[in-house]
């Protein structure tokens, strides 16, 4: 009897939560789901710029799939991840106590991309054909579904095929006609295949992208309800460095490339290249203090002027993970940086409740998402 | 000779004694019944919120909610037909060239640095990949099974045939028996029990590499089953579908265990007599 009482007592303690994983000495953990990748690059350039520091956060990534970082941060083991805003509402529909605090993608990144030759001119061309997807679950699903629910079909008018997350390597052997895809990532590297001859017969492609029809909630900081209760100043201090590592990526992309070499193994890098983006992210910041006053539209216009210049330069190869960095620009700037909608949460509501991933809306959709830990924008 | 008779002679004594009444039919509940018991302390003590632990009754609920509607019975027979063409297939292939390795020193170095290359990765490392090559269909999850069944099933083989005594080889090569008659009558039946060992591990390694299949990509199984359940947030279905693989990854080895028993009956009689 007193084995079976030392059993029980001691599966009890290896059973035991880890509660407040979160110590009082400042570490926290940024769960991120993928992989490191130079689309994480406010992150990175948050933390080589000291801003998470200076901010008195000792902050460490993780990654994995958005589930597990969901219940990571709902049981209250991890405090803060980047989540999409629909893991958000369907988590929130299975009690999951978390909130949505900083809409990092303004524009939601999924789409469908196919070869322009497909004879697949609009969304409506799509049924019938056989259109690829990374698995019925997450932002591609939930987003095909809502371009195609904008465009008037549903999933049964197409051939959905789940092809995991190889996009690029079953488009270009004509394993499907189209893909869901991320307009910032796999449309490029498909052409970069066909640019190389390794595509098929493809030799451009044309992209549809959701955020075209359908204004949804993409990625963002999440934390929990008791995070927000109890450590407020944590989360606003959080959301303030991503914020300053975002401005400076969309503001300097040569130089935040550079810094996410650190974090990312496989960015393309030479001595040549890294010279080129050493000397154009001088010239950039410079540049920024001289015109304190530049609008956003002028940014843009230095990327696109460094874009085509690189271009001159140096090949697809070396420039495809640069290129995937300024495409997710175009996604994240906004003339407020953060800032989450009421009408997209709805929208993206009503696309989860119609694909059946929640039985009804929430009693209380804006108890979902808050603004109040914006940086203030003066 | 004498001490072999009183052996004999006392076993069957035993056997004929009334035995008292055994309780260990009982043994293989018990530690499932323990271990229910400590998940509703658990849940009771709220040592976990109910969405990272749910209640055994919750579980229960959600149990008889995905059979009575169809989905369980679905997505189990789906990885449960991968489950055994893979076994099929790969114990079929493991066994036919770990009888040409165990046979020929030239094909064993030939093949065997390969093989255990192959055997040392992972199969979550090249699962992708058999996904692009094959298609998100079955025949991905098939061969998955299959590649993860195989090396078992070789090694065994290998081992078995060789562990026939050569003495007992040459005795027969002595009375000039035949290659096939050297192989029903003396390897097939010294190597059984080791290949029964490998097919039992393989079994449940075969449910493994079917689910390993479905996470990757698919559009039905219980691997997919419990992928859609996570992204919908709802753990008391996960866990549904993980007790239901440990489930059919413990029928299957139960029927390999009965198949145990029936052809090595020829063992316990020998031992026996």
């Amino acid at each position: 009897m007193k084995r079976l009482v030392l059993f029980v007592l001691s599966a009890l303690l290896f059973a035991a939560p880890i509660t407040n994983a979160q110590d009082d000495s400042g570490a926290q953990t940024l769960f991120m789901t993928f992989i490191p990748n130079v689309q994480f690059s406010p992150v990175y350039v948050a933390l080589e710029k000291g801003y998470f520091a200076e901010a008195d956060i000792d902050l460490a990534i993780e990654h994995g799939d958005e589930p597990l970082g969901v219940d990571l941060i709902a049981a209250g083991e991890r405090q803060f991840g980047l989540i999409s805003g629909e893991q958000l509402l369907t988590a929130r529909a299975q009690e999951r106590p978390v909130v949505f605090v900083y809409e990092w993608f303004q524009r939601y990144p999924i789409g469908v991309v196919t070869s322009v030759d497909s004879g697949i001119e609009t969304v409506a061309d799509l049924r019938g054909r056989r259109v690829g997807i990374p698995g019925r679950f997450g932002a591609s699903y939930s987003g095909l579904i809502a371009l195609l629910s904008a465009n008037g079909l549903t999933e049964q008018d197409i051939d959905l095929q789940e092809i995991g997350f190889n996009a690029p390597e079953v488009v270009c052997i004509g394993g499907v006609e189209a893909s869901t895809i991320y307009v910032n990532n796999e449309p490029l590297q498909i052409l970069n295949r066909a640019a190389a001859g390794d595509c098929g017969d493809i030799t451009d492609v044309r992209v549809f992208a959701v955020a075209d029809d359908a204004d949804m909630v993409s990625n963002g900081i999440i934390t929990n309800e008791e995070t927000i209760a109890t450590q407020p100043e944590l989360v606003a201090s959080l959301v303030g460095a991503f914020d300053a590592g975002l401005r400076d990526v969309i503001n300097n992309p040569a130089e935040a490339y550079l810094l996410s070499l650190g974090y990312v193994e496989s960015l393309p890098i030479s001595d040549e290249l890294r010279t080129t983006l050493e000397a154009a992210a001088t010239e950039q910041s410079e540049w920024l203090l001289a015109n304190p006053d530049a609008t956003r539209e002028d940014i843009a216009a230095r990327r696109a002027d460094l874009d085509t210049a690189l271009r001159e330069t140096f090949s697809d190869d070396d420039l495809i993970q640069f290129e995937v960095l300024l495409s997710s620009i175009d996604l994240w700037d906004a003339d407020q940086l953060g800032l989450t909608e009421a009408a997209s949460w709805e929208v993206t509501q009503t696309t989860l409740v119609e694909m059946g991933f929640m039985e009804t809306p929430l009693a209380d959709l804006s108890a979902a998402y808050t603004n109040d830990f914006l940086p203030s924008t003066e | 000779m004498y001490a072999q008779s009183i052996l004999t002679q006392l076993r069957r004594q035993f056997s004929e004694r009334p035995r008292p009444l055994s309780l260990r039919w009982l043994l293989p509940v018990v530690m499932p019944l323990a271990l229910l018991l400590l998940w509703q302390l658990v849940v009771m003590l709220e040592l976990y919120p109910s969405f990272i632990i749910p209640a055994p009754l919750s579980v229960w609920e959600t149990f008889v909610e995905v059979l009575s509607d169809g989905r369980l019975l679905m997505h189990t027979s789906v990885t449960l037909t991968q489950t055994l063409a893979g076994l099929l297939i790969g114990a079929t292939a493991g066994m036919v060239l770990g009888y040409a390795i165990a046979k020929s020193a030239n094909i064993d170095a030939l093949l065997s640095p390969i093989i255990v290359a192959l055997q040392s990765t992972p199969v979550v490392a090249y699962a992708p990949l058999l996904v692009i090559w094959f298609g998100s269909g079955i025949t991905s999850k098939i061969i998955t099974s299959a590649l993860i069944v195989f090396f078992p099933m070789l090694l065994n083989t290998v081992v078995g045939l060789r562990s026939v005594p050569p003495d007992l080889r040459d005795v027969l090569r002595l009375v000039n028996a035949s290659r096939l008659q050297l192989f029903t009558q003396l390897e097939a039946p010294y190597a059984l029990p080791t290949l029964l060992g490998g097919l039992k591990v393989s079994a449940t390694l075969a449910v493994i590499g079917s689910v390993v299949g479905e996470f990757v990509s698919a559009s039905a199984g219980l691997g997919w089953f419990i992928n859609d359940a996570r992204y919908n947030y709802d753990t008391p279905r996960v866990f549904v579908t993980v007790l239901t693989l440990a489930l059919i990854a413990r029928l299957l080895y139960g029927a390999v265990t009965v198949l145990e028993t029936r052809f090595l009956k020829w063992q316990k009689r020998s031992l026996d007599s």
